[in-house]
C-alpha cells in the first residue's frame, strides 16, 4: 500500500530528471512561450475590441479595415495555439481544427464582397453617404451623410471618385514614372524631397485627362449652371481614400481649391497631384503604403455666396460634457476662419432649447470702433440645433464648417469628429428627452465613485450585487449591477442578466469587457474602492461612459442611455463585419471547470483565445510538478527551523555573489521576490504545534490509520522528505509536505499585469474526509476574503489570483506562506465547531497583523 | 564584438524597401534589398542573413508564401517576417504555418518593426548558437 506522500514523491521520481542547467533551460523556454502567448492574447483582444467599436460607434470604415483586422486577429490566434501546443508538449494540437474551420469561414465572408472602390467615375452628392466611403473617401462620405440622411443643406455638387483618379493615372501610365522619381529619394534631404514632390505634382497636373472623364466632369459641372450663373464657381475639396483612417488630421492636409470655374478639369488634376505633397510622400513611404493604393477622391461643390461663415464645435473641445456649442464666425468664406486669417467672433450657445447665447466675444472691431455683429441670436440658435443634430447623427461631437449665404440660408461644408482621440474613450449620446432648459451637468449629484475606465459605454441603473465566488452566480438577480473585484471571464455568464458591470480592476481588453460590449452592457473597470463603497442591494446609476457611479436613480443620466446611432448599419462593409464578428466575438467557453471546456467546443476565435489563455495558465501553474531534478541542483537553505528546505535556482534566483558550488544557501542570498514573500508568511508567527486532539479525535486517527493510506508507516520517511523552492528572480514554486498534507504555492510577479499570478494547491490530511473537507472549507473562506478565486474538489483546493500589482501579490504570498504552516494538522479538530471558529478568527487576526506589520518587525 | 544584424528586404515596391534599408542602416542594421523572390534567393545564396522581411504579393514568379517555403527549407535558421499591404486570413495562416517568425500588416510603425527584428535576431542567435 502506498501513501499519498510517497505517491507525491514518486511524482518527482517518475518525471524527467534534469540537471541544474537543463532545469534552468526548461524554465526559460516555458516562460518564453507563456509570455509570447499572453502578448498574442492581448493583441487579439484589442483587435476584437477595435472591431466591436467599429460596429457600435459608426465611424466610417472600409474593407481594408475588415480584412486587415481579421488577418491580424487570425495570426495572433494562430500564435496562441502554437505557443500553447509547445508549452503542453502537443496536448492541445486538436485546437487546430476549430481554428482552421473558423478562419476559413472568415475568409469566405470577406471574399464574398471585394473592396468596392470600383464604380462610377462621378457620383452626384445626392447619391453619397457613408456606405460609399470606399468610392468617395471619408470627407465626402460624411458630407453626403449630412445632406442625404440628416437632411441638412449642403452645397450642390458631385464627387469625382477613386475610379476616376485611378483611370487618369493609368491612362497616362504615370505610376511607373512617379515610382521611378521616388526611387532612391532621401526622405530627410528636404531639398531633394521638395524637388521630387514638385516634379511629380507637375507631371500629374500636366498630363491630359482621359477624354471621357473630362467630358463627364464638365457635363456635371455644367449641370450646376443656372440662368443667373451660367459659369458657377465651385470649391474642389480633396477626400483621400486608402490611408490609415485613424490619421484623419493628416488626410485634412491635402489641398482644397476655392472659386474654380470652367477650369475645373485642370484644377481637378492639381488636387489629385496633391497626393504627392512632400509630407504625404514621407508619411506613406515610412509606413509601407504603396502610393498607388491611396486614391484622391475630389468633391466639387458649388461655392456659397457667403455673408458669414465659420466653424462650429458641437461641444467644447476640452470638455466632452459641456452643455453649449462653440461657434466661431467671420464675414465671408469659412476658409477665412479655418486658416485663421479673419478676425472672428465667438459665441457659446446653449445646446438645450431655446438655445440662448450664453457668451459672446467679439475678437475684433471694425475701423471706427464699431463692433462686429456676425450672427443674430436666431442664426446662432439655428447653428446650435445643427451642431446637436450632427453630433446625434454621427454619435460623436463634431467639428463643422458652415456658411450662411446672402439669403440667410445655412450650408454645411464639412462635418468631422471633433478630436477623435477623445471621442474614442468617451461617448456623447444625446438625451432622448433633452435636459430641461438651464439644467447643466453641474446639477448632477456628486458621484459616489469616479475615475473608472469605460470598458463598455452606456448608462444603466440597478441594485448592487457583489459576486465573489461561483455560488454567488446562482443567486445573481436579473437587472442587478454586477460588482466584482477582478473581471474574470467566468462572470460572463451573468451578462445577459446584469444591467451594468463594475470591477475594481481590469482593462478594456479583458474578456469580460469584450463580452460586455457584445451584450451592450455598460461596464466600468479599474473602479478603485468600489467594493468598499458600494453596498449590496443599494440602487446606483452607472455612467460607464464617464466612468462614474451615482447613488440612486439619476434620471438625466438615464435619459442619455438611448441607443447610439449607427451610420454604417446596412452598408455592405458593415454587413460583412457584422457577419465576420459572429465567428469572432461570442464567448461560449466561460466555465473552465465544465466538461464542455475543450478544444472541439470552440466555436469562435474568442473561444479559442479563452481556451488557450486558461490552459496556458494551468500549464504554467504546474511547471514545478513536471520536472524532477538531480540533487546537485538543490541548495539547502540555512535557517534556524527544524524542517529542511531546499532551493533550486532556475534563473537569477540567487544573488550574484552566491557561490554556485556551495551546497548551502543563506536567506541573504535569495533574490527571488516571491520566495522571500512566502518565507516571510511562513515565519511570521511560530507554529503552535499540533492542535489539542480529544481522545475521540485521537482514537479516530488511530482508527483511520488502520485504513487511511495516507498515514501508514511510510509516512515517517515521507515526513522527513525535503521541501523544495524552485526560484527565479520573479518566480517561485514551493512544493511542501508538512505533516500529512501537500501544498504547492506558485507565483510569477511582474510589472506586466497580464503575466502576474499566484496559485495555491492544498490537498490531503490525516483525518477522515469530513474533517479534511471542513479544513478545505475554512481555508477557502479565508482565501476568498483576500480576493482569491477558490475551487474545491473533495479534500483538495485550488486558489488563484492573477493580473494584480506586485505589492498586492506579495501580500497574498505572505498569506499563503502563513496558511501553509498554520493549517497543518488542524483537520484533526475540524469536527469541533467551536475550534473551527476559533481557528478562523486566529488566522484572520494573525494575517491582518502580519500584513499591517512593517517588514522586518515580525518575530 | 557582436556581429551586426543582417536583414534582407524583399518587396516589389523598391522605394519602400530602399527607404526601409536606409532607416535600418541608421540603426546599425546591415540591410540589403531585393525586388522579387528570385533575386532574394540569389542574395541569400551569396551571404548569410539573420532575418528576411518579405511581402506576400510579388508578381511575377514565386509569391511570398512559396518563397518563404524555399527560404525555410534552404536556410532554416534564417527568420522570415512577412510584411504586407495585401493581407488575407489565408495568407496569414499559411505564412505562420510555413514557419514565418511573424506576419505584419502595412502600415507598420518603424519602432514596432525594429522590435520584431530584434526578437527574431535573438532567436537566430540562440538557434545558431552564437
Amino acid at each position: 500500500m502506498t501513501s499519498l506522500l510517497d505517491r507525491i514523491c514518486s511524482l518527482f521520481r517518475g518525471k524527467p530528471r534534469l540537471s541544474p542547467a537543463e532545469l534552468q533551460a526548461a524554465f526559460r523556454s516555458y516562460y518564453k512561450e507563456f509570455r509570447a502567448l499572453l502578448t498574442a492574447n492581448n493583441n487579439a483582444l484589442e483587435l476584437m475590441a477595435e472591431m466591436e467599436e467599429a460596429l457600435t460607434v459608426g465611424h466610417p470604415f472600409g474593407m481594408a479595415f475588415v480584412r486587415g483586422n481579421c488577418t491580424a486577429l487570425s495570426v495572433n490566434i494562430y500564435k496562441m495555439t502554437h505557443h500553447l501546443t509547445r508549452m503542453a508538449e502537443g496536448k492541445y494540437a486538436e485546437l487546430e481544427q476549430p481554428f482552421l474551420r473558423i478562419s476559413r469561414e472568415l475568409e469566405q465572408i470577406i471574399a464574398s464582397r471585394p473592396v468596392n472602390t470600383e464604380g462610377a467615375a462621378i457620383l452626384s452628392m445626392a447619391e453619397v453617404d457613408v456606405s460609399k466611403v470606399d468610392q468617395v473617401g471619408e470627407k465626402m462620405a460624411n458630407l453626403g451623410e449630412v445632406r442625404n440622411r440628416v437632411g441638412l443643406r449642403t452645397p450642390d455638387g458631385f464627387v469625382i471618385t477613386a475610379t476616376a483618379a485611378r483611370s487618369f493615372i493609368k491612362v497616362n501610365d504615370l505610376q511607373v514614372e512617379i515610382n521611378r522619381r521616388l526611387k532612391g529619394l532621401e526622405l530627410d534631404n528636404l531639398e531633394a524631397l521638395y524637388t521630387v514632390s514638385a516634379g511629380i505634382q507637375g507631371l500629374i497636373a500636366s498630363a491630359p485627362l482621359p477624354a471621357e472623364l473630362q467630358e463627364t466632369i464638365l457635363a456635371h459641372y455644367q449641370q450646376l449652371a443656372t440662368d443667373t450663373e451660367p459659369e458657377p464657381l465651385v470649391a474642389l475639396r480633396s477626400s483621400a481614400l486608402g490611408e490609415d483612417s485613424s490619421n484623419v488630421s493628416f488626410a485634412g492636409q491635402y489641398r482644397t481649391q476655392l472659386n474654380v470655374g470652367r477650369e475645373i478639369d485642370q484644377v481637378y488634376k492639381e488636387i489629385v497631384a496633391g497626393k504627392y505633397k512632400s509630407q504625404a510622400i514621407v508619411y506613406r513611404q515610412q509606413r509601407g503604403f504603396r502610393h498607388q493604393d491611396v486614391h484622391m477622391c475630389v468633391g466639387c461643390l458649388r461655392m456659397v455666396d457667403a455673408a458669414v461663415s465659420g466653424v462650429l464645435y458641437s461641444r467644447a473641445p476640452d470638455d466632452p460634457r459641456s452643455t453649449f456649442v462653440i461657434i466661431q464666425a467671420a464675414p465671408g468664406l469659412a476658409s477665412n476662419v479655418v486658416d485663421g486669417s479673419a478676425a472672428t467672433e465667438q459665441f457659446l450657445v446653449s445646446r438645450a432649447m431655446p438655445h440662448v447665447i450664453l457668451d459672446q466675444q467679439a475678437a475684433a472691431e471694425k475701423e471706427g470702433g464699431e463692433s462686429l455683429q456676425t450672427l443674430t441670436a436666431a442664426q446662432a440658435a439655428e447653428l446650435a440645433v445643427i451642431g446637436v443634430r450632427l453630433e446625434e447623427h454621427f454619435g460623436a461631437p463634431q467639428d463643422i464648417e458652415w456658411s450662411i449665404d446672402q439669403a440667410g440660408l445655412c450650408y454645411i461644408l464639412q462635418s468631422r469628429p471633433l478630436g477623435r482621440a477623445a471621442s474614442d474613450t468617451v461617448s456623447f449620446e444625446e438625451p432622448s428627452a433633452p435636459l430641461e432648459p438651464g439644467q447643466t451637468a453641474e446639477e448632477l449629484p456628486a458621484p459616489l465613485l469616479s475615475d473608472g475606465v469605460c470598458a463598455s459605454r452606456g448608462v444603466a441603473c440597478g441594485p448592487v450585487f457583489t459576486v465573489r465566488s461561483s455560488l454567488d452566480l446562482l443567486r445573481f438577480p436579473k437587472g442587478a449591477v454586477l460588482l466584482v473585484e477582478t473581471p474574470y471571464p467566468d462572470w460572463a455568464s451573468l451578462l445577459d442578466r446584469a444591467s451594468a458591470v463594475i470591477s475594481e480592476t481590469g482593462q478594456i481588453a479583458a474578456h469580460l469587457a469584450t463580452v460586455a460590449r457584445e451584450f451592450g452592457v455598460p461596464a466600468i473597470f479599474g473602479m478603485k474602492q468600489a467594493l468598499a463603497t458600494l453596498e449590496n442591494d443599494s440602487v446606483i446609476t452607472v455612467d460607464a461612459t464617464a466612468g462614474k457611479v451615482y447613488s440612486g436613480r439619476v434620471e438625466p443620466l438615464l435619459a442619455l442611455a438611448s441607443a447610439r446611432p449607427n451610420l454604417m448599419a446596412g452598408s455592405p462593409v458593415y454587413k460583412i463585419l457584422l457577419e465576420a464578428m459572429k465567428h469572432i466575438a461570442p464567448l461560449h467557453l466561460t466555465d473552465p471547470t465544465s466538461p464542455y471546456f475543450r478544444p472541439e467546443s470552440c466555436r469562435t476565435l474568442h473561444d479559442i483565445t479563452r481556451f488557450c489563455h486558461e490552459k496556458a495558465m494551468v500549464e504554467m501553474f504546474t511547471f514545478g510538478e513536471r520536472y524532477g531534478f538531480d540533487d546537485k541542483a538543490a541548495k539547502q537553505l540555512v535557517v534556524d527551523v527544524p524542517s529542511q528546505w531546499w532551493v533550486i535556482d532556475l534563473d537569477n534566483g540567487f544573488c550574484p555573489d552566491f557561490d554556485p558550488d556551495s551546497r548551502y544557501v543563506q536567506l541573504d542570498h535569495i533574490a527571488s521576490l516571491p520566495m522571500l514573500a512566502i518565507w516571510q508568511g511562513m515565519m511570521a508567527f511560530s507554529w503552535a504545534g499540533p492542535p489539542p486532539v480529544s481522545l475521540r479525535g485521537f482514537g479516530s486517527i488511530i482508527f483511520q490509520s488502520t485504513r487511511n493510506t495516507n498515514i501508514d508507516p511510510a509516512v515517517r520517511s515521507a515526513l522527513s522528505a525535503k521541501n523544495y523552492f524552485l526560484v527565479s528572480k520573479n518566480f517561485c514554486n514551493l512544493s511542501v509536505r508538512l505533516g500529512y498534507h501537500f501544498a504547492m504555492v506558485e507565483a510569477y510577479l511582474s510589472d506586466l499585469l497580464t503575466e502576474s499570478y499566484v496559485s495555491f494547491n492544498f490537498k490531503g490530511g490525516a483525518a477522515d474526509d469530513r474533517r479534511k473537507v471542513a479544513r478545505i472549507q475554512l481555508l477557502a473562506e479565508i482565501l476568498e476574503q483576500f480576493s482569491f478565486r477558490v475551487e474545491r474538489k473533495g479534500d483538495s483546493l485550488t486558489a488563484r489570483i492573477e493580473k494584480r500589482p506586485v505589492e498586492f501579490l506579495v501580500e497574498r504570498l505572505k498569506i499563503l506562506g502563513y496558511l501553509t504552516v498554520h493549517a497543518r494538522q488542524i483537520d484533526m479538530v475540524m469536527d469541533n465547531h467551536h475550534l473551527i471558529r476559533q481557528y478562523k478568527e486566529k488566522f484572520s487576526t494573525e494575517i491582518k497583523t502580519m500584513l499591517e506589520t512593517p517588514e522586518g518587525v515580525m518575530p | 564584438m557582436q556581429k551586426k544584424n543582417r536583414v534582407l528586404i524583399v518587396d516589389d515596391e523598391a522605394d519602400f524597401s530602399e527607404t526601409l534599408a536606409k532607416m535600418f542602416k541608421r540603426r546599425d542594421i546591415d540591410a540589403v534589398t531585393a525586388d522579387c523572390c528570385r533575386m532574394a534567393l540569389e542574395k541569400l545564396k551569396d551571404g548569410e542573413f539573420d532575418v528576411v522581411i518579405m511581402d506576400v504579393s510579388m508578381p511575377p514568379g514565386l509569391d511570398g508564401i512559396q518563397c518563404l517555403a524555399q527560404v525555410k527549407e534552404l536556410w532554416p535558421t534564417t527568420e522570415v517576417i512577412i510584411l504586407t499591404g495585401h493581407a488575407s486570413v489565408s495568407s496569414g495562416i499559411q505564412g505562420m504555418q510555413g514557419g514565418a517568425f511573424d506576419y505584419c500588416l502595412k502600415p507598420i510603425d518603424f519602432g514596432e518593426l525594429l522590435e520584431k527584428i530584434e526578437l527574431a535576431c535573438e532567436k537566430v542567435r540562440i538557434t545558431r548558437g552564437r
